[in-house]
């Protein structure tokens, strides 16, 4: 028997399908394979499922499940680890990162001051500064106004001309009291051109003037060549027109930064009030004990007492006015920086085309540095998953071979 | 458009249907079920040379074509004929079945006799056939695919290699051997 002769027994072989089945499988090769309703098809897959599991444990499944989550706690392990430690490694960044966000430190209430408005506050700030009120050391909604292009890493004259602090906090609550008295706080940055910071200095005062304010106290600092560089003005503006009167300063430079801050002080005056009505009070009665005294001795008494009883009451009046003159006029800290200082600081790194190309070179830094602590962790779990895909195939297929053996 | 792959001359000629336009329509252009109307009468032969099972051999080719239908899509000429394609699946679908009513014992017990009815009643003819019959009852599974794959699905030494996942020379020597045994077999029963 030859070749051929072969090949043609061999295909006389070939079983013919039924052609009952033939035509149902035309069907379902005309109709394209309809699948199954969805409800059979679970309840299908899940008795496969059940069957498989039932055979043998999903053992490559539980391999690569495990081994997915290794590499899973690995990464996450090795990308926690490295910012601790790039945070660690880089002591001065917070500092530096403060420098360059500007005023930052005059959003942190330092002196007891809130930094943002009332309604921006979340709701356990709002707890606390209620709690703040109610123990006497709140103060009235500070406005914190950063300037955006503000910048506190000065040279060495303006960083003697840093933003003044606003005035020490005070404790003060008086329970039902109408009549609040608020001691008023302001400090305002300007920052001029060399060329104008002389006219700015006495725009200061014009303007200070015009509100029927003082100047308190001032300071210009001057440069190698006797130029103004910058200066401090501590002024006292009526606290009714204080809005106003920072309004006008605020136009005469460039803001840097602004902060408004009230101190309620009315317990003191209300004590101090009450105090001076019973010293008042005191003071006639001891005259009356005065004028009735029979001995000698009695009457050295009674005037020691008044004499120490007018002591109390000038003391008492001149704290009350003290405390007049600070709620009804605000304390208006001002200090004037040179925006040509800043530049020749700055130019350098952030301005400029050299700044857009550093921060460019930067941009294309962090992407690569992003890019290859992603390929760290992409690779390893791709050849991961590419080993557990061959394994799980080679396996397959061999159980497969096995069954013709 | 490119011809169909070129197919070993000789046995295929001798076995392939003469309806069966080789080289007429491309890989690419031919409908599924173009495909499925030239392949389904060898795709079951080649399933119940595996399955050994009428039943079984009807549910792996039903099985088979809707899995080729439902991946049409994934068929990539570049890695092989749509026929071998196709025979690679209708392999799968045969050893899953195999594996799911282990059939592993059943397979070297007597089966079922699939084999198309003598109808001509020429005697020569008839025990031609009883000869390659009980010949092909020698050979293991294996082979028996080969010669299935080969003489009964008429597939190329090719597109047989591409089915089994070996090589082509590979595939061309187990197939001449099992040809050989297959042959001495008849020869020592004729």
């Amino acid at each position: 028997m030859n070749e051929r002769e072969l090949a043609l027994a061999v295909a006389a072989e070939a079983p013919a399908p039924d052609p009952d089945f033939a035509r149902q499988l035309d069907e379902r090769v005309e109709r394209g394979f309809p699948r199954d309703s969805r409800a059979a098809r679970l309840t299908l897959a899940r008795a496969r499922a059940a069957s498989t599991l039932r055979r043998r444990p999903p053992l490559a499944a539980l391999g690569a499940v495990a081994s997915v989550l290794i590499a899973l706690v690995v990464a996450v392990s090795l990308i926690g680890g490295e910012s601790t430690t790039r945070q660690a490694d880089i002591p001065g960044a917070s500092t530096a990162d403060r420098q360059s966000s500007g005023a930052i430190e005059l959003d942190s209430p330092a002196d007891g001051a809130i930094a943002n408005p009332a309604p921006a506050q979340p709701p356990a700030a709002a707890k606390r500064r209620a709690e703040a009120l109610n123990a006497g050391l709140a103060t009235q909604p500070a406005i914190t106004r950063p300037n955006p292009n503000a910048s506190t890493a000065l040279g060495d004259d303006s960083t003697q001309l840093a933003t003044p602090a606003p005035p020490p906090s005070r404790p003060g609550f008086a329970p039902g009291t109408r009549d609040r008295r608020i001691e008023r706080s302001a400090t305002l940055t300007l920052a001029a051109p060399d060329e104008r910071l002389d006219k700015v200095a006495a725009d200061i005062a014009t303007v200070t003037d015009r509100y029927r304010g003082f100047v308190l106290s001032s300071s210009l600092a001057t440069g190698d060549e006797g130029a103004t560089t910058g200066g401090n003005f501590e002024l006292r503006i009526p606290a009714a027109r204080l809005d106003a009167a920072l309004a006008d300063l605020a136009k005469l430079g460039q803001v840097r930064s602004q902060t408004t801050a009230g101190q309620d002080v009315t317990a003191a005056f209300v004590t101090a009030g009450d105090r001076l009505e019973a010293a008042q009070a005191e003071r006639a009665s001891l005259l009356t004990r005065l004028e009735n005294a029979t001995t000698d001795s009695a009457a050295t008494s009674l005037r020691l007492q008044l004499g120490a009883n007018a002591g109390e009451i000038n003391r008492l009046k001149s704290r009350i006015a003290a405390l007049r003159i600070r709620t009804n006029y605000a304390t208006v800290a001002v200090a004037l920086q040179s925006t040509d200082a800043d530049a020749a600081t700055s130019s350098s790194s952030d301005d400029g085309l050299s700044g857009a190309l550093d921060d460019a070179a930067n941009s294309l830094s962090s992407a690569l540095e992003l890019s290859i602590r992603t390929l760290g962790v992409a690779i390893p779990l791709a050849l991961i998953a590419a080993a557990i895909a061959f394994a799980t195939r080679a396996i397959r297929r061999r159980r497969r071979e096995a069954a013709l053996r | 458009m490119d011809p169909a792959p070129a197919r070993s001359t000789g046995v295929n000629e001798a076995i392939v249907e003469p309806g069966v336009a080789l080289g007429v329509t491309t890989e690419e252009a031919e409908s599924f079920e173009a495909l499925y109307r030239r392949t389904f009468p060898r795709v079951y032969a080649y399933a119940a040379s595996l399955v050994r099972e009428r039943a079984a051999a009807e549910d792996v080719t039903a099985l088979a074509f809707e899995r080729a239908y439902r991946k049409r899509n994934r068929f990539r000429p570049a890695r092989g004929t749509r026929e071998a394609w196709l025979f690679g699946i209708a392999r799968n679908a045969a050893l899953d079945e195999l594996r799911k009513r282990k059939r592993r014992a059943s397979l070297e017990a007597e089966p079922e006799d699939l084999a198309t009815p003598d109808f001509d009643g020429h005697v020569d003819s008839a025990l031609r056939r009883a000869t390659v019959r009980a010949a092909l009852a020698q050979l293991d599974a294996r082979e028996r695919e080969l010669v299935a794959l080969k003489f009964m699905a008429g597939l190329s030494n090719a597109e047989i290699a591409r089915v089994l996942g070996i090589s082509e020379s590979n595939a061309g020597t187990k197939l001449h051997r099992t040809v050989n045994k297959l042959r001495e077999a008849c020869d020592e029963r004729a």
